[in-house]
């Protein structure tokens, strides 16, 4: 199958949409980027079961781009189809005017290409090229409804965004200058003969801190916060599920897996910084009041465990890495969804004004309810499994105490997200929400949807763990 | 066949319970008659399997997964007395809740969770590898979690997020426990890790971690005040969290655990009485002074899990075979308390027992059952509870620890005290609060049944002993 598709219909599609008869016609283009979701999952389902017909790019001499695929690929490539799927559900609820709606699925098609450009590419530049695509992609989204607020956090997010840029491009001409090419390859065997140690260690460490940025890993997450929180709520849901960790945590996993190796000095970087982020991220979110706030802070707590896992530097790791990546992405979204539809049913987003919502919202209270206990890693969900298998990574790596921290910020973790659920499901109702009817069917189903996954991913975990994230131990360079 | 059984025993309350929401949309008899059959069903299967394992056969169900999270359920006589214990004691609970809860929001959780709860119990008595046994270990705490907050209100569920908390801050110190001895092993399956261990020691971080998280389960000292908090559920709850359940995994877990599977070490033997000691002394005094009805009853637990932690832990036949014992006449009794102050609390209206008095005239069935409950937690002959404490006691005076015998000692003179207080200032002397009637009739049976458990407990003690005798024989021969 023709892998390069993802990153070229998309494009082609931007064209397309936006040519004068196809123009304003906000329902074709919105059913096209459906479709288009819902065939790169089908794609990525049939590739994992006909290994052998991968073709990742017939028109290789035509496009001179580097395009590859494996394991790691199709977790990732499978997480954002979902996400994006998720989103297009969320947004026609939320993205109103007509012109906008077009807009926005214009936007996201461009995101989509950006994004699975830099989960296929081979070649340092390109992904740079793509990070930038999906990067500006995703600041555009964040403003797309002309709020004040919006636009102060997308501002943020693009000061701290271009400070990542420059790291990345320095470190990249580096990588140029020593190896001669940008390819992963060649960069991968400078390594080994190069005699420029200083500047290979600048480069390497220009390049992480870049991903931390993008990735909002702590000291850098400033910016992440208010952008999740003042973003459109289907943008929030694109943003949290798949962008920032497609841009800042693929790329890491990416060029820690096939560039750098696991280096004792790149693999302690990573384990400190993970756990110190999951951490400040959990503290972060038992102190906010906030719905989305609380799950921003979630999430940068989410992303400490994704960059533990890879930082125990063995297969199993980051094979974890990886499961942790998609379970997040399908626990944020859904929990992302669950605050989009009680903010739209009770116009707020303080959770102290909210309050016994089950009796109101019933489905949106179960599946919150799953949601938060896949996120805080209670079994049988699909995060108990993930985080167990960090675990276990991680005292296997000879490394105890980091599990300790792993485990033991996993009652943060269950802590903020029972209180959250205690001030907005559980308990009795608030006298405010009094008139509150459950969401709209569209959000009910995305919500169900995930629900789902994560349920089904927990407990059938061996056909996950055989299908998906085992495949990917065979591609660890350590 | 006895696999099939096996499987049913786990499976028709774990997926039962998800069904009964959907039921309870239809009919709500329905659904409450079908919860019942649900736990019936796994407490007449248990049964069934008795005769099989006490003749010394294992029944064993395996699917080997990846990453060694094996699914192997495993049946030997342990795990089906325990398994028998609990699904028989809450199906006596779910008939006393069809009642007391009627009247209630959220009735179709409630059954869903009670449901779902005893099947995680039964998953837990009968898994044979760590990963599955955690799992269901934490399905109990999200029942629980649902339970304990059943009224919604704002302490309620506070305190349901304590329960949570509390349990799981345990229950994750374990599983690095478990994640350690993975490493060790190289296995979670339990027939592995046995054979690995009848060479090796275990280091005494693990058992440390392991022992974190069975203390935070079953309530006991530093990790204790949770249980009492919990006395905000519903009473059918609180008994099934206190008698049938909750409290129980943790010393199940132990018996597993620390009996069958890891070998003797000589730092657990000296420590894990000394804990269960003070855990039984504390909590008696607390209870002495407590003045809200479950909350003393919920001391009283935490304290009277000493005593089967005593027993389990000194490593001797009789101190096992006391503390097996222990186990299910607690179990009883205290199922029958809490179920009595349900009635109590229902129908006096109050919970603090200074403001109650008298209720004997009112109410003399619920308070005879109580009587008799309360002598079985005592130890009063002929009461069930006499003969498991007798044996506890005799198990300590064999091991010849003067001051931990000295402690415990106290510790059930402690018991009779506040047991007797509690019963004369709520059901003696004059009655002081309008309270009319009895409990409803389904409600007064339930407890009838517990209380005369109680005293058949002691009549006819030859026939659990029996069975705890081959339990014990076949856990000792394992070792």
């Amino acid at each position: 199958m023709l892998l390069s598709l993802l990153i070229l219909i998309p494009l082609f599609s931007v064209l397309v949409l936006n040519l004068p008869p196809l123009l304003r016609r906000a329902k074709v283009s919105f059913y096209c980027a459906l479709c288009f979701t819902l065939a790169q999952i089908a794609l990525v389902f049939f590739c994992v079961f006909n290994p052998q017909s991968i073709v990742v790019n017939p028109f290789g001499s035509l496009l001179e781009l580097d395009l590859s695929a494996d394991s790691i690929s199709f977790v990732v490539l499978l997480s954002i189809g979902i996400t994006g799927f998720i989103t297009l559900l969320v947004a026609k609820y939320f993205i109103c005017e007509q012109q906008n709606e077009h807009n926005f699925v214009s936007v996201l098609f461009l995101a989509l290409a950006g994004l699975n450009g830099i989960v296929l590419t081979s070649d340092i530049f390109t992904l740079y090229v793509f990070l930038e695509i999906a990067a500006a992609a995703s600041f555009v989204l964040i403003v797309i409804n002309r709020k004040k607020n919006a636009l102060e956090a997308a501002f943020k997010y693009i000061v701290l965004s271009i400070l990542a840029t420059t790291m990345m491009l320095s470190s990249i001409a580096l990588f140029l200058f020593i190896a001669g090419n940008t390819h992963f390859a060649s960069i991968r065997a400078a390594f080994n003969y190069s005699s420029h140690d200083f500047l290979l260690i600048l480069a390497s460490g220009l390049f992480i801190c870049g991903a931390f940025i993008k990735a909002g890993v702590v000291p850098f997450h400033g910016w992440l916060p208010e952008a999740y929180s003042e973003s459109p709520a289907p943008v929030t849901v694109f943003l949290a599920g798949i962008v920032t960790k497609t841009l800042g945590i693929y790329t890491l996993i990416r060029i820690v897996n096939s560039v750098f190796g696991f280096l004792p000095a790149i693999n302690n970087l990573l384990l400190f910084a993970g756990a110190v982020t999951i951490t400040l991220g959990a503290l972060g979110a038992l102190a906010q009041n906030d719905f989305k706030r609380i799950l921003a802070y979630s999430s940068i707590s989410q992303i400490g465990y994704i960059v533990l896992a890879l930082g125990s530097g063995t297969a199993l790791g980051l094979s974890a890495a990886l499961f942790h990546f998609f379970n997040h992405s399908i626990f944020k979204a859904l929990l992302f969804v669950n605050s989009a539809a009680t903010e739209a049913q009770t116009k707020t987003r303080n959770v102290e004004a909210m309050g016994g919502l089950q009796a109101k919202m019933p489905a949106t209270a179960f599946t919150s309810v799953i949601a938060s206990l896949s996120a805080a890693g209670v079994p049988p969900l699909a995060g108990f499994w993930s985080k167990l298998m960090i675990v276990i990574a991680l005292v296997a790596s000879g490394h105890p105490l980091y599990a300790l921290v792993a485990v033991l910020a996993s009652v943060l973790t269950l802590a903020y997200l029972l209180s959250l659920q205690r001030r907005v499901f559980f308990g009795t109702l608030n006298a405010d929400c009094a008139q509150v009817v459950e969401a709209r069917a569209g959000l009910v189903f995305a919500a169900v949807l995930l629900a789902l996954i994560t349920v089904g991913a927990g407990v059938f975990f061996p056909f996950v763990l055989n299908t998906f994230i085992l495949p990917i131990e065979k591609i660890f360079a350590g | 066949m006895q696999n099939i059984s096996l499987l049913l025993i786990v499976c028709v309350p774990a997926i039962g319970a998800f069904l009964l929401p959907l039921i309870g949309r239809l009919n709500r008899g329905l659904r409450n008659g079908l919860a019942f059959i649900f736990v019936l069903c796994s407490c007449l299967l248990s049964f069934s399997l008795l005769p099989c394992v006490l003749s010394g056969k294992v029944i064993e169900i395996a699917k080997y997964l990846p990453l060694g999270f094996n699914f192997i359920l495993v049946a030997d006589s342990l795990a089906v007395f325990m398994a028998c214990v609990s699904s028989a004691i809450s199906a006596v609970i779910l008939l006393f809740s069809w009642d007391y809860i009627s009247h209630y929001d959220n009735q179709n959780e409630y059954y869903s969770m009670v449901v779902l709860f005893l099947g995680a119990m039964m998953g837990l008595v009968f898994s044979a590898n760590l990963i599955l046994m955690y799992i269901f270990w934490e399905i109990t705490a999200i029942s629980s979690w649902r339970l304990i907050g059943f009224f919604r209100k704002k302490t309620d569920v506070l305190r349901a997020d304590k329960a949570f908390l509390v349990t799981v801050f345990g229950s994750l110190l374990m599983l690095l426990g478990f994640v350690s001895i993975y490493q060790q092993t190289g296995s979670f399956d339990l027939s592995v890790i046995r054979e690995y261990f009848r060479h090796n020691p275990l280091s005494a971080v693990t058992a440390a971690l392991i022992l974190a998280g069975i203390f935070s389960k079953s309530a006991t000292l530093p990790f204790h005040t949770w249980l009492p908090d919990a006395g905000v559920a519903p009473s059918p709850v609180t008994a099934l969290l206190h008698a049938a359940v909750l409290v129980k995994i943790g010393v199940y877990v132990y018996a597993r655990l620390f009996i069958v599977n890891f070998p003797v070490s000589l730092l657990l033997c000296s420590i894990v009485p000394w804990i269960a000691g003070v855990s039984a002394l504390v909590c008696g005094g607390a209870a002495l002074i407590g003045t809200d009805f479950k909350r003393i009853v919920a001391y009283s637990t935490i304290s009277q899990i000493g005593f089967i932690f005593l027993g389990l832990s000194l490593g001797t036949e009789i101190g096992v075979f006391g503390g097996l014992l222990y186990i299910l006449m607690h179990g009883i009794a205290k199922a029958g308390l809490f179920l009595c102050a349900g009635i109590v609390e229902q129908n006096a209206g109050s919970k603090d027992i200074t403001k109650l008095g008298g209720l004997f005239k009112v109410m003399p069935l619920t308070a005879v059952s109580f009587l008799f409950c309360v002598f079985s937690v005592m130890g009063i002959p002929p009461f069930g509870g006499f003969f498991s404490k007798y044996m506890v006691f005799s198990a300590l005076v064999g091991n010849g620890n003067q001051m931990l015998t000295f402690i415990f000692l106290i510790g059930a003179i402690l018991t009779i005290l506040y047991l007797a207080r509690l019963f004369m200032l709520v059901f003696t002397g004059e009655l002081r609060i309008a309270a009319k009637r009895e409990g409803s009739s389904l409600m007064v049976a339930s407890v009838v049944i517990l209380a005369l458990a109680c005293l058949a407990g002691g009549f006819f003690v030859g026939y659990p002993s029996k069975v705890v005798q081959s339990v014990v024989n076949q856990m000792l021969t394992q070792q």
